[in-house]
Protein backbone atom coordinates (compact mmCIF):
# COMPACT_ATOMS: atom_id res chain seq x y z
CA UNK A 1 0.00 0.00 0.00
CA UNK A 2 3.11 2.15 0.31
CA UNK A 3 2.37 4.88 -2.62
CA UNK A 4 4.47 5.00 -5.59
CA UNK A 5 4.51 8.60 -5.76
CA UNK A 6 7.69 10.48 -4.35
CA UNK A 7 7.89 11.24 -0.73
CA UNK A 8 6.14 14.09 0.68
CA UNK A 9 8.66 14.43 3.34
CA UNK A 10 11.71 12.31 4.37
CA UNK A 11 14.14 12.01 7.54
CA UNK A 12 17.24 10.22 6.88
CA UNK A 13 20.28 9.84 9.70
CA UNK A 14 18.70 12.20 11.93
CA UNK A 15 20.19 12.11 15.17
CA UNK A 16 19.71 14.13 18.36
CA UNK A 17 21.16 14.40 21.60
CA UNK A 18 21.04 16.07 24.74
CA UNK A 19 23.99 16.26 26.74
CA UNK A 20 25.04 12.97 27.16
CA UNK A 21 21.46 11.20 26.72
CA UNK A 22 20.61 10.21 23.00
CA UNK A 23 17.25 10.77 22.14
CA UNK A 24 17.49 10.18 18.26
CA UNK A 25 20.26 7.86 16.80
CA UNK A 26 20.10 7.94 13.32
CA UNK A 27 16.28 7.74 12.53
CA UNK A 28 14.73 7.60 8.92
CA UNK A 29 11.28 8.57 8.27
CA UNK A 30 9.34 8.43 5.44
CA UNK A 31 5.55 10.35 4.63
CA UNK A 32 3.72 9.93 1.51
CA UNK A 33 0.79 12.29 0.42
CA UNK A 34 -2.26 10.85 1.18
CA UNK A 35 -0.85 8.34 3.68
CA UNK A 36 -1.47 8.09 7.22
CA UNK A 37 2.12 6.95 9.52
CA UNK A 38 1.37 6.10 12.52
CA UNK A 39 5.08 6.60 15.03
CA UNK A 40 4.71 4.14 17.77
CA UNK A 41 7.00 3.52 20.76
CA UNK A 42 7.48 3.36 24.14
CA UNK A 43 8.03 6.35 26.72
CA UNK A 44 11.65 7.56 25.82
CA UNK A 45 11.93 5.96 22.44
CA UNK A 46 12.11 9.08 21.39
CA UNK A 47 8.70 9.66 19.39
CA UNK A 48 8.61 13.73 20.83
CA UNK A 49 11.85 14.16 20.38
CA UNK A 50 11.20 13.45 16.23
CA UNK A 51 8.33 15.25 16.66
CA UNK A 52 10.14 18.29 17.79
CA UNK A 53 12.53 18.01 15.31
CA UNK A 54 9.99 17.97 11.84
CA UNK A 55 8.11 21.39 13.14
CA UNK A 56 11.46 23.30 13.56
CA UNK A 57 11.20 23.59 17.64
CA UNK A 58 14.55 21.11 18.17
CA UNK A 59 17.31 21.48 15.21
CA UNK A 60 19.54 17.60 15.02
CA UNK A 61 22.64 17.46 15.78
CA UNK A 62 23.41 15.29 12.20
CA UNK A 63 20.95 13.98 9.61
CA UNK A 64 18.85 15.63 7.05
CA UNK A 65 15.51 16.18 6.44
CA UNK A 66 13.92 16.33 2.62
CA UNK A 67 10.27 17.90 1.70
CA UNK A 68 8.79 17.15 -1.81
CA UNK A 69 12.71 15.92 -2.65
CA UNK A 70 14.17 19.25 -1.51
CA UNK A 71 16.22 19.73 1.55
CA UNK A 72 15.18 21.96 3.95
CA UNK A 73 16.93 23.07 7.16
CA UNK A 74 14.56 24.26 10.06
CA UNK A 75 15.77 26.58 12.33
CA UNK A 76 12.38 27.43 13.80
CA UNK A 77 8.59 26.21 13.78
CA UNK A 78 7.94 29.16 11.66
CA UNK A 79 10.22 27.71 9.14
CA UNK A 80 8.34 24.65 9.19
CA UNK A 81 5.76 26.02 8.30
CA UNK A 82 6.88 27.73 5.29
CA UNK A 83 7.93 24.46 4.40
CA UNK A 84 4.68 23.08 4.37
CA UNK A 85 4.38 21.32 7.50
CA UNK A 86 1.68 22.13 10.50
CA UNK A 87 1.98 20.23 13.69
CA UNK A 88 -0.92 19.70 16.52
CA UNK A 89 1.23 19.31 19.62
CA UNK A 90 0.21 16.98 22.30
CA UNK A 91 -0.23 20.24 24.82
CA UNK A 92 -2.39 21.86 21.76
CA UNK A 93 -0.53 24.96 21.85
CA UNK A 94 -3.82 26.89 21.78
CA UNK A 95 -4.43 30.13 23.87
CA UNK A 96 -7.22 29.54 25.77
CA UNK A 97 -7.74 33.24 26.48
CA UNK A 98 -8.38 33.73 23.09
CA UNK A 99 -11.33 32.50 20.68
CA UNK A 100 -11.80 29.87 18.59
CA UNK A 101 -11.73 32.03 15.47
CA UNK A 102 -8.04 33.31 16.84
CA UNK A 103 -6.96 30.26 17.49
CA UNK A 104 -8.19 28.49 14.04
CA UNK A 105 -5.61 30.88 12.45
CA UNK A 106 -2.61 31.96 15.36
CA UNK A 107 -0.08 32.84 13.03
CA UNK A 108 -1.70 33.41 9.94
CA UNK A 109 -4.26 36.15 10.40
CA UNK A 110 -5.94 37.36 7.47
CA UNK A 111 -5.36 41.16 6.68
CA UNK A 112 -7.13 43.83 4.92
CA UNK A 113 -4.35 46.87 4.58
CA UNK A 114 -3.45 47.55 8.36
CA UNK A 115 -5.91 45.68 10.04
CA UNK A 116 -6.63 42.29 10.75
CA UNK A 117 -9.54 40.72 9.16
CA UNK A 118 -11.88 39.58 11.93
CA UNK A 119 -14.61 39.29 10.19
CA UNK A 120 -13.08 36.71 7.23
CA UNK A 121 -11.69 35.26 10.13
CA UNK A 122 -14.77 34.54 12.02
CA UNK A 123 -16.59 33.55 8.34
CA UNK A 124 -14.08 30.83 7.47
CA UNK A 125 -13.26 29.21 11.20
CA UNK A 126 -17.47 29.17 10.84
CA UNK A 127 -17.30 27.13 7.51
CA UNK A 128 -14.59 25.26 8.31
CA UNK A 129 -15.66 23.51 11.44
CA UNK A 130 -19.44 23.10 9.87
CA UNK A 131 -17.82 21.78 6.71
CA UNK A 132 -15.75 19.21 9.66
CA UNK A 133 -19.08 19.20 11.32
CA UNK A 134 -17.58 20.24 14.55
CA UNK A 135 -20.06 21.39 17.12
CA UNK A 136 -19.03 24.61 18.83
CA UNK A 137 -21.56 27.13 19.82
CA UNK A 138 -19.68 30.22 18.44
CA UNK A 139 -16.41 30.96 17.24
CA UNK A 140 -16.61 33.76 19.14
CA UNK A 141 -16.29 31.31 22.28
CA UNK A 142 -12.95 31.29 24.50
CA UNK A 143 -10.82 28.05 23.94
CA UNK A 144 -11.17 28.02 28.00
CA UNK A 145 -14.52 27.62 27.81
CA UNK A 146 -14.57 24.41 25.87
CA UNK A 147 -14.08 20.59 27.09
CA UNK A 148 -10.71 19.18 26.62
CA UNK A 149 -12.03 16.91 23.42
CA UNK A 150 -13.44 20.16 21.75
CA UNK A 151 -9.98 21.57 22.01
CA UNK A 152 -8.33 18.88 20.73
CA UNK A 153 -10.47 19.24 17.54
CA UNK A 154 -9.72 22.79 17.16
CA UNK A 155 -6.14 22.12 16.87
CA UNK A 156 -6.61 19.45 14.63
CA UNK A 157 -9.19 21.43 12.43
CA UNK A 158 -6.46 24.33 12.72
CA UNK A 159 -4.08 22.37 11.12
CA UNK A 160 -6.37 21.19 8.18
CA UNK A 161 -7.08 25.13 7.76
CA UNK A 162 -3.60 26.13 7.35
CA UNK A 163 -3.57 23.35 4.02
CA UNK A 164 -0.19 21.95 5.00
CA UNK A 165 1.12 18.93 2.84
CA UNK A 166 2.37 17.45 6.49
CA UNK A 167 0.27 17.25 9.48
CA UNK A 168 2.18 16.15 12.21
CA UNK A 169 -0.35 15.23 15.42
CA UNK A 170 1.33 14.11 18.32
CA UNK A 171 -0.91 11.96 20.76
CA UNK A 172 -4.34 13.56 19.13
CA UNK A 173 -5.91 11.20 21.04
CA UNK A 174 -4.56 11.05 24.67
CA UNK A 175 -7.26 12.97 26.45
CA UNK A 176 -10.44 12.07 24.93
CA UNK A 177 -13.14 9.91 25.45
CA UNK A 178 -14.56 7.56 23.01
CA UNK A 179 -16.76 9.45 21.08
CA UNK A 180 -14.44 11.83 20.49
CA UNK A 181 -11.60 9.94 19.61
CA UNK A 182 -13.92 8.48 16.76
CA UNK A 183 -14.21 12.10 15.91
CA UNK A 184 -10.57 12.71 15.47
CA UNK A 185 -9.70 9.84 13.83
CA UNK A 186 -12.67 10.92 10.90
CA UNK A 187 -11.15 14.14 10.89
CA UNK A 188 -7.41 12.14 10.49
CA UNK A 189 -8.92 10.37 7.67
CA UNK A 190 -10.51 13.42 5.98
CA UNK A 191 -7.44 14.89 5.84
CA UNK A 192 -5.64 12.33 4.37
CA UNK A 193 -8.24 12.19 1.69
CA UNK A 194 -7.44 15.68 0.73
CA UNK A 195 -3.99 13.97 0.11
CA UNK A 196 -2.29 15.42 3.11
CA UNK A 197 0.78 13.30 4.18
CA UNK A 198 -0.28 12.10 7.99
CA UNK A 199 2.15 11.71 10.94
CA UNK A 200 0.55 10.25 14.05
CA UNK A 201 2.59 9.68 17.05
CA UNK A 202 0.44 7.56 19.51
CA UNK A 203 0.80 5.35 22.35
CA UNK A 204 -2.78 4.39 21.46
CA UNK A 205 -2.82 0.76 19.37
CA UNK A 206 -6.30 0.32 18.53
CA UNK A 207 -6.38 3.86 17.11
CA UNK A 208 -3.42 3.62 15.19
CA UNK A 209 -4.61 0.01 13.88
CA UNK A 210 -8.27 1.52 13.29
CA UNK A 211 -6.56 4.86 11.67
CA UNK A 212 -2.87 4.79 10.09
CA UNK A 213 -1.69 3.22 6.53
CA UNK A 214 1.74 2.42 7.94
CA UNK A 215 3.17 2.09 11.12
CA UNK A 216 6.79 2.96 12.11
CA UNK A 217 8.12 1.40 15.65
CA UNK A 218 10.82 3.30 17.48
CA UNK A 219 12.70 2.36 20.47
CA UNK A 220 15.29 3.65 22.67
CA UNK A 221 15.81 6.74 19.75
CA UNK A 222 16.01 4.20 16.82
CA UNK A 223 13.83 2.91 14.11
CA UNK A 224 13.56 -0.74 14.74
CA UNK A 225 10.78 -1.80 11.95
CA UNK A 226 8.78 -0.04 9.43
CA UNK A 227 5.54 -1.69 8.54
CA UNK A 228 2.11 -1.62 6.50
CA UNK A 229 -0.97 -2.15 8.62
CA UNK A 230 -2.58 -4.14 6.10
CA UNK A 231 -0.01 -6.71 6.41
CA UNK A 232 1.11 -6.90 9.81
CA UNK A 233 -0.41 -8.09 13.57
CA UNK A 234 -1.00 -6.34 16.44
CA UNK A 235 1.75 -9.07 18.28
CA UNK A 236 4.10 -8.12 15.63
CA UNK A 237 3.82 -4.43 16.16
CA UNK A 238 4.12 -5.37 20.09
CA UNK A 239 6.83 -7.69 19.47
CA UNK A 240 8.97 -4.56 17.55
CA UNK A 241 8.03 -1.94 20.31
CA UNK A 242 9.83 -4.40 23.42
CA UNK A 243 12.05 -5.66 21.64
CA UNK A 244 11.27 -9.14 21.70
CA UNK A 245 11.35 -8.97 17.93
CA UNK A 246 14.83 -8.35 16.21
CA UNK A 247 15.87 -5.62 14.46
CA UNK A 248 14.65 -4.78 10.68
CA UNK A 249 14.70 -1.22 10.50
CA UNK A 250 15.37 -0.42 6.57
CA UNK A 251 13.55 -3.27 5.70
CA UNK A 252 9.91 -2.16 4.47
CA UNK A 253 7.45 -4.72 3.45
CA UNK A 254 5.54 -3.79 0.08
CA UNK B 1 -18.26 15.34 18.10
CA UNK B 2 -21.87 16.10 18.02
CA UNK B 3 -22.00 16.18 21.74
CA UNK B 4 -20.02 17.02 24.55
CA UNK B 5 -18.27 14.42 26.51
CA UNK B 6 -17.24 15.49 30.02
CA UNK B 7 -20.56 16.20 32.54
CA UNK B 8 -19.46 19.44 32.95
CA UNK B 9 -19.77 21.13 29.55
CA UNK B 10 -22.42 23.72 28.94
CA UNK B 11 -20.75 25.44 25.81
CA UNK B 12 -21.69 23.07 23.12
CA UNK B 13 -25.65 23.63 22.04
CA UNK B 14 -27.31 26.55 23.81
CA UNK B 15 -25.13 29.10 21.30
CA UNK B 16 -26.95 32.20 21.47
CA UNK B 17 -26.41 32.09 25.51
CA UNK B 18 -23.20 31.43 25.04
CA UNK B 19 -22.55 34.38 22.64
CA UNK B 20 -24.06 36.95 25.23
CA UNK B 21 -22.31 35.94 27.77
CA UNK B 22 -18.83 35.83 26.68
CA UNK B 23 -19.64 39.60 25.51
CA UNK B 24 -20.76 40.66 29.20
CA UNK B 25 -18.13 39.26 30.99
CA UNK B 26 -15.35 41.02 28.70
CA UNK B 27 -16.77 44.21 29.50
CA UNK B 28 -18.56 43.82 33.22
CA UNK B 29 -15.41 44.64 34.94
CA UNK B 30 -15.07 47.97 33.02
CA UNK B 31 -18.54 48.47 33.64
CA UNK B 32 -17.99 47.84 37.07
CA UNK B 33 -15.24 50.30 36.98
CA UNK B 34 -17.72 52.80 35.18
CA UNK B 35 -20.17 52.98 37.74
CA UNK B 36 -17.17 52.95 40.63
CA UNK B 37 -15.85 56.30 38.94
CA UNK B 38 -19.66 57.89 38.42
CA UNK B 39 -20.27 56.84 42.52
CA UNK B 40 -17.65 57.92 43.98
CA UNK B 41 -17.99 61.34 41.78
CA UNK B 42 -21.55 61.72 43.01
CA UNK B 43 -20.07 61.32 46.41
CA UNK B 44 -17.51 63.67 45.99
CA UNK B 45 -19.76 66.35 44.30
CA UNK B 46 -22.47 65.88 47.27
CA UNK B 47 -19.66 66.76 50.16
CA UNK B 48 -18.62 69.78 47.82
CA UNK B 49 -20.12 70.88 45.11
CA UNK B 50 -16.72 72.20 43.59
CA UNK B 51 -15.78 68.89 42.51
CA UNK B 52 -18.11 68.38 39.22
CA UNK B 53 -17.45 72.14 38.06
CA UNK B 54 -15.90 71.89 34.14
CA UNK B 55 -12.73 73.46 35.51
CA UNK B 56 -12.19 70.81 38.16
CA UNK B 57 -13.33 67.83 36.16
CA UNK B 58 -10.64 69.38 33.20
CA UNK B 59 -7.79 69.77 35.87
CA UNK B 60 -8.69 66.36 37.04
CA UNK B 61 -8.34 64.62 33.11
CA UNK B 62 -5.03 66.74 32.74
CA UNK B 63 -3.89 65.06 35.74
CA UNK B 64 -4.86 61.47 34.28
CA UNK B 65 -2.94 62.27 30.87
CA UNK B 66 0.41 61.44 31.56
CA UNK B 67 -0.24 58.35 33.55
CA UNK B 68 -2.36 57.29 30.90
CA UNK B 69 -0.25 57.87 27.96
CA UNK B 70 2.47 55.52 29.53
CA UNK B 71 0.06 52.99 30.87
CA UNK B 72 -1.19 52.60 27.29
CA UNK B 73 2.28 51.12 26.76
CA UNK B 74 2.49 49.19 29.74
CA UNK B 75 -1.62 47.71 28.91
CA UNK B 76 0.22 46.40 25.60
CA UNK B 77 3.28 44.86 27.43
CA UNK B 78 1.18 43.19 29.97
CA UNK B 79 -1.22 41.86 27.40
CA UNK B 80 1.72 40.73 25.56
CA UNK B 81 2.73 38.58 28.84
CA UNK B 82 5.76 41.04 30.34
CA UNK B 83 6.05 43.67 32.58
CA UNK B 84 7.84 46.78 32.35
CA UNK B 85 8.80 48.12 35.76
CA UNK B 86 11.70 50.58 33.80
CA UNK B 87 9.03 53.14 32.41
CA UNK B 88 9.35 55.21 35.77
CA UNK B 89 13.02 55.57 35.65
CA UNK B 90 12.47 55.81 31.59
CA UNK B 91 10.32 58.56 32.53
CA UNK B 92 13.00 60.98 33.73
CA UNK B 93 15.59 59.90 31.37
CA UNK B 94 13.55 60.66 28.54
CA UNK B 95 12.80 64.59 29.92
CA UNK B 96 16.48 64.80 30.88
CA UNK B 97 18.05 63.43 27.48
CA UNK B 98 15.97 66.04 25.91
CA UNK B 99 15.89 68.62 28.51
CA UNK B 100 19.54 68.54 28.15
CA UNK B 101 20.12 68.88 24.05
CA UNK B 102 17.89 71.63 23.89
CA UNK B 103 20.44 73.76 26.74
CA UNK B 104 23.37 72.48 24.50
CA UNK B 105 21.10 74.43 21.90
CA UNK B 106 19.68 71.27 19.54
CA UNK B 107 16.16 72.42 17.92
CA UNK B 108 13.86 71.66 19.99
CA UNK B 109 12.11 68.39 17.75
CA UNK B 110 14.88 66.99 17.22
CA UNK B 111 15.32 67.21 21.24
CA UNK B 112 12.73 65.46 21.70
CA UNK B 113 13.34 62.91 19.40
CA UNK B 114 16.73 62.05 21.31
CA UNK B 115 14.82 61.97 24.58
CA UNK B 116 12.47 59.46 23.06
CA UNK B 117 15.59 57.26 21.31
CA UNK B 118 16.92 57.00 24.32
CA UNK B 119 13.73 55.31 26.08
CA UNK B 120 13.35 53.13 23.15
CA UNK B 121 17.42 51.90 23.46
CA UNK B 122 15.75 51.35 26.96
CA UNK B 123 13.15 49.33 26.05
CA UNK B 124 15.27 47.24 23.27
CA UNK B 125 17.84 46.75 26.19
CA UNK B 126 15.17 45.21 28.53
CA UNK B 127 13.74 42.86 25.68
CA UNK B 128 17.54 41.66 24.74
CA UNK B 129 18.07 41.16 28.76
CA UNK B 130 14.64 39.01 28.91
CA UNK B 131 14.36 37.28 25.61
CA UNK B 132 18.62 36.00 25.08
CA UNK B 133 19.51 36.33 28.85
CA UNK B 134 16.22 34.94 29.96
CA UNK B 135 16.27 37.16 32.63
CA UNK B 136 12.85 37.62 33.65
CA UNK B 137 10.94 40.73 32.44
CA UNK B 138 10.88 41.73 36.49
CA UNK B 139 14.15 41.38 36.79
CA UNK B 140 15.54 42.91 34.15
CA UNK B 141 13.43 45.91 33.71
CA UNK B 142 14.23 46.28 37.39
CA UNK B 143 17.68 46.27 36.55
CA UNK B 144 17.42 48.63 33.74
CA UNK B 145 15.01 51.34 36.50
CA UNK B 146 18.11 51.83 38.44
CA UNK B 147 20.56 52.03 35.57
CA UNK B 148 17.82 54.88 33.67
CA UNK B 149 17.54 56.24 37.19
CA UNK B 150 21.42 56.30 37.73
CA UNK B 151 21.78 57.21 34.10
CA UNK B 152 19.08 60.43 34.73
CA UNK B 153 21.22 61.66 37.85
CA UNK B 154 24.34 61.32 36.57
CA UNK B 155 23.78 63.36 33.05
CA UNK B 156 22.47 66.42 35.62
CA UNK B 157 24.29 66.07 38.21
CA UNK B 158 21.36 65.22 40.36
CA UNK B 159 20.05 69.42 39.61
CA UNK B 160 16.80 69.61 37.76
CA UNK B 161 17.04 70.86 33.85
CA UNK B 162 15.86 74.19 32.32
CA UNK B 163 16.04 77.23 30.09
CA UNK B 164 13.16 75.49 27.33
CA UNK B 165 12.03 77.65 24.29
CA UNK B 166 8.58 78.42 24.54
CA UNK B 167 7.27 76.40 21.87
CA UNK B 168 8.65 73.60 23.54
CA UNK B 169 6.95 74.40 26.55
CA UNK B 170 3.51 75.59 24.87
CA UNK B 171 3.15 71.57 23.54
CA UNK B 172 3.08 70.68 27.51
CA UNK B 173 1.55 73.88 28.94
CA UNK B 174 -0.81 75.38 26.17
CA UNK B 175 -4.11 74.75 25.52
CA UNK B 176 -6.72 74.76 22.64
CA UNK B 177 -10.00 76.40 24.01
CA UNK B 178 -9.09 76.19 27.63
CA UNK B 179 -8.74 72.44 27.72
CA UNK B 180 -5.04 71.40 27.79
CA UNK B 181 -3.15 70.10 25.06
CA UNK B 182 -2.21 67.09 27.02
CA UNK B 183 -5.73 65.72 27.23
CA UNK B 184 -5.51 65.81 23.17
CA UNK B 185 -2.29 64.33 23.14
CA UNK B 186 -3.68 61.43 25.01
CA UNK B 187 -6.48 61.25 23.10
CA UNK B 188 -5.00 60.63 20.13
CA UNK B 189 -2.00 57.94 21.94
CA UNK B 190 -4.86 55.99 23.37
CA UNK B 191 -6.71 55.64 20.56
CA UNK B 192 -3.56 54.69 18.77
CA UNK B 193 -3.32 51.80 20.68
CA UNK B 194 -6.53 51.00 20.76
CA UNK B 195 -6.61 50.52 16.86
CA UNK B 196 -3.28 48.58 17.61
CA UNK B 197 -4.26 46.66 20.33
CA UNK B 198 -7.76 45.41 19.13
CA UNK B 199 -7.35 45.28 15.06
CA UNK B 200 -3.65 44.97 13.45
CA UNK B 201 -1.59 41.92 13.39
CA UNK B 202 0.79 43.19 15.77
CA UNK B 203 -2.16 43.77 18.50
CA UNK B 204 -3.14 39.87 17.62
CA UNK B 205 0.36 38.44 17.86
CA UNK B 206 0.87 40.13 21.40
CA UNK B 207 -2.66 38.46 22.57
CA UNK B 208 -1.40 35.21 21.47
CA UNK B 209 2.00 35.73 22.79
CA UNK B 210 0.61 37.11 26.47
CA UNK B 211 -1.97 33.97 26.73
CA UNK B 212 0.54 31.52 25.67
CA UNK B 213 3.75 31.93 24.29
CA UNK B 214 4.80 28.23 23.85
CA UNK B 215 1.64 28.40 21.34
CA UNK B 216 2.24 31.66 19.62
CA UNK B 217 5.78 30.43 19.09
CA UNK B 218 4.99 26.82 17.59
CA UNK B 219 2.37 28.82 15.25
CA UNK B 220 4.73 30.46 13.98
CA UNK B 221 4.74 34.13 15.64
CA UNK B 222 8.37 35.43 15.83
CA UNK B 223 7.82 35.90 19.60
CA UNK B 224 11.40 37.27 20.27
CA UNK B 225 10.86 40.11 17.84
CA UNK B 226 7.36 40.92 19.42
CA UNK B 227 8.70 41.16 22.66
CA UNK B 228 11.81 43.92 21.08
CA UNK B 229 9.08 46.01 19.40
CA UNK B 230 6.53 45.90 22.71
CA UNK B 231 9.68 47.09 24.71
CA UNK B 232 10.97 49.53 22.73
CA UNK B 233 7.42 50.99 22.57
CA UNK B 234 6.99 51.12 26.03
CA UNK B 235 10.52 52.61 26.52
CA UNK B 236 10.00 55.22 24.01
CA UNK B 237 6.24 55.79 24.81
CA UNK B 238 7.48 56.15 28.40
CA UNK B 239 10.30 58.82 27.83
CA UNK B 240 7.57 60.96 25.76
CA UNK B 241 5.54 61.09 28.66
CA UNK B 242 8.28 62.35 30.40
CA UNK B 243 9.71 64.85 27.94
CA UNK B 244 5.50 66.13 27.83
CA UNK B 245 5.92 66.04 31.74
CA UNK B 246 9.09 68.10 31.33
CA UNK B 247 7.25 70.66 28.55
CA UNK B 248 4.68 71.40 31.27
CA UNK B 249 6.88 72.11 34.27
CA UNK B 250 9.21 73.98 32.11
CA UNK B 251 11.41 71.77 34.33
CA UNK B 252 13.11 68.53 33.12
CA UNK B 253 13.91 66.76 36.96
CA UNK B 254 16.04 63.55 36.93
CA UNK B 255 13.78 62.51 40.08
CA UNK B 256 10.29 63.26 38.14
CA UNK B 257 8.63 59.56 37.50
CA UNK B 258 10.56 56.93 39.25
CA UNK B 259 8.51 53.93 41.43
CA UNK B 260 5.65 56.32 42.65
CA UNK B 261 4.91 56.47 38.32
CA UNK B 262 5.76 52.72 37.80
CA UNK B 263 3.22 51.70 40.15
CA UNK B 264 0.55 53.71 39.93
CA UNK B 265 1.16 53.35 36.20
CA UNK B 266 0.92 49.39 36.39
CA UNK B 267 -2.21 49.58 39.85
CA UNK B 268 -4.05 51.68 36.89
CA UNK B 269 -3.48 48.89 34.14
CA UNK B 270 -4.52 46.19 36.26
CA UNK B 271 -7.58 47.88 37.94
CA UNK B 272 -8.37 48.31 34.25
CA UNK B 273 -9.08 44.65 34.08
CA UNK B 274 -5.99 43.96 32.24
CA UNK B 275 -4.54 40.66 33.46
CA UNK B 276 -0.99 40.49 34.94
CA UNK B 277 -0.81 36.65 33.15
CA UNK B 278 -1.14 37.88 30.23
CA UNK B 279 -3.17 37.26 27.00
CA UNK B 280 -6.32 39.91 28.02
CA UNK B 281 -6.74 43.69 28.66
CA UNK B 282 -8.14 46.57 26.72
CA UNK B 283 -6.50 50.36 26.60
CA UNK B 284 -10.38 51.37 27.32
CA UNK B 285 -10.14 49.72 30.66
CA UNK B 286 -6.45 51.52 31.57
CA UNK B 287 -8.39 54.61 30.56
CA UNK B 288 -10.33 53.92 33.78
CA UNK B 289 -7.79 53.07 35.68
CA UNK B 290 -5.97 56.17 35.13
CA UNK B 291 -9.05 58.51 35.54
CA UNK B 292 -9.94 56.51 39.04
CA UNK B 293 -6.47 57.27 40.02
CA UNK B 294 -6.97 60.69 39.57
CA UNK B 295 -10.18 61.11 40.53
CA UNK B 296 -9.65 59.55 44.41
CA UNK B 297 -6.61 62.06 44.46
CA UNK B 298 -8.01 64.99 43.45
CA UNK B 299 -11.59 64.22 45.13
CA UNK B 300 -9.81 63.76 48.35
CA UNK B 301 -7.99 67.10 48.45
CA UNK B 302 -11.27 68.78 47.03
CA UNK B 303 -13.11 67.64 49.97
CA UNK B 304 -10.52 68.38 52.10
CA UNK B 305 -9.81 65.02 53.10
CA UNK B 306 -5.79 64.06 53.88
CA UNK B 307 -4.11 63.20 50.70
CA UNK B 308 -2.15 60.44 52.66
CA UNK B 309 -5.46 58.31 52.60
CA UNK B 310 -5.29 58.38 49.05
CA UNK B 311 -2.70 55.41 49.03
CA UNK B 312 -5.00 53.35 51.44
CA UNK B 313 -8.00 53.68 48.69
CA UNK B 314 -5.98 52.59 45.89
CA UNK B 315 -4.76 49.77 47.69
CA UNK B 316 -8.07 48.77 49.04
CA UNK B 317 -9.73 49.13 44.97
CA UNK B 318 -6.73 47.41 43.44
CA UNK B 319 -7.13 44.31 45.59
CA UNK B 320 -11.07 44.35 45.00
CA UNK B 321 -10.96 44.45 41.34
CA UNK B 322 -8.79 41.56 41.25
CA UNK B 323 -10.26 39.36 43.49
CA UNK B 324 -13.23 40.31 41.55
CA UNK B 325 -12.06 39.19 38.25
CA UNK B 326 -10.01 36.40 39.24
CA UNK B 327 -13.51 35.03 40.89
CA UNK B 328 -15.15 35.85 37.03
CA UNK B 329 -12.30 33.75 35.76
CA UNK B 330 -13.20 30.93 38.02
CA UNK B 331 -16.63 30.84 36.80
CA UNK B 332 -15.50 31.47 33.38
CA UNK B 333 -13.07 29.33 32.45
CA UNK B 334 -12.36 25.29 32.76
CA UNK B 335 -9.67 24.70 35.54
Amino acid sequence: MTPSTAPALQLRGISKRFGHVTALAGVDLTAYDGNILAVLGDNGAGKSTLIKVISGVHQPDEGEIQVNEESVILRNPADARTAGVATVFQDLALVEVLDVSTNMFLGQFPRRGWFVDRKAMDQQSRAFLDELRVTVASVKTEIGMLSGGQRQIVAIARAMRTGAQIVLLDEPTAALGVRETAHAADLIRALRDRGTAVICVSHDMNFVFEVADRVQVMRLGRVVGVREIATTTRDEVIGLITGSIADSPTEERT
Amino acid sequence: MTQTVSGVAPSAGAAPAAERRVDWTRYSQQAGLIAVVVLLGAVFTAKNSDFATSSNLIELLRAATLYFIVACASTMILVGGGLDFSIGAVYALGAVVSGELMTHNVWWPVAILGGIAAGVLVGLLNAAISVYLSVPPLIATLGTFFVASGLAVVMTSGSDVFGFPDSFINLGAGDIAGIPNLIFYALAVGLIFHVLLERTLFGYDTRALGGNRAAAAANGIRVARRDLQLYSISGGVAALAGILGAARLSTASPTAGGSGLTFQVITAVIIGGTSLFGGSGTIAGSALGAILFAEINNGLQVVNVNPLYQQIFIGVILVAAVAIDQYQRKRRFRA
